[in-house]
């Protein structure tokens, strides 16, 4: 885990790292949330939608911003404040996806860096971007 | 710049952060006056300003404040103060 403190940290710097999609992640999440809807659970009814099979839930994806900020960005000091995105393109089960953070922008009062996220899957498409506003702590 | 016209860039940053394009600030105006005004949006308003006004404050600058007007002031000082 890093363990940045706010002023090691420059604008530009970036972190990022990559997880597959599994199953095993889609029905944990559905798990935790009671999110059953058929697009990210039933194979044949996303085909039928027009999918090329069970969708990836995009809060999922989204999730994996808390391990960019709490594990790598910086790390062990993070305390997110706000976060805003968008999802771009679905995510399929198999999907590697490459989670990448930057910081453009730091706030010297409050310790505040704000940090651009893209999400890319293995055919380097974006399927999430947005924008990260972590605080630092001592 | 004028006062009046620090206040009125003050309400603008106001209803961006709070994403209200009715909101009217006056100088009374405080953290009571808008549900939404908590601490996370205070730090959030106060980046606003420093990136709008190009300013820099510190934290005992902006923990003393009592509502807007005391905000224009300390802007004000500190525009003259550049």
């Amino acid at each position: 885990m890093n363990s940045y403190s706010y002023d090691e940290i420059e604008v530009g710097r970036k972190e990022g790292f990559s997880v597959t999609v599994t199953e095993e992640a889609l029905d944990t999440f559905k798990g935790i949330t009671g999110d059953i809807n058929p697009l990210h659970n039933d194979a044949d009814f996303a085909v039928k939608k027009g999918y090329k099979g069970r969708v990836g839930y995009g809060m999922l994806t989204a999730a994996y911003l808390s391990t960019l900020a709490g594990v790598y960005l910086p790390g062990e000091k993070s305390l997110i404040q706000g976060v805003e995105l968008k999802f771009s393109q679905p995510v399929y089960v198999g999907d590697v996806l490459n989670i990448q953070g930057e910081v453009t922008e730091k706030n010297d009062t409050f310790k505040v860096i704000k940090v651009k996220v893209t999400i890319k899957n293995g055919d380097n498409k974006k399927v999430l971007k947005g924008s990260m506003q972590i605080g630092v702590m001592e | 710049m004028d006062r009046q016209e620090i206040m009125e860039r003050i309400n603008v940053i106001f209803r961006d952060v709070f994403d209200d394009d009715t909101l009217v600030i006056v100088d009374s105006t405080n953290a009571e006056d808008i549900e939404d005004w908590d601490s996370l949006e205070h730090i959030n308003l106060i980046m606003a300003m420093e990136k709008d006004f190009d300013l820099k404050f510190n934290l005992k600058e902006v923990g003393e404040l009592a509502n807007v007007g005391e905000m224009a002031d300390l802007i004000e000082r500190k525009l003259k103060e550049k």
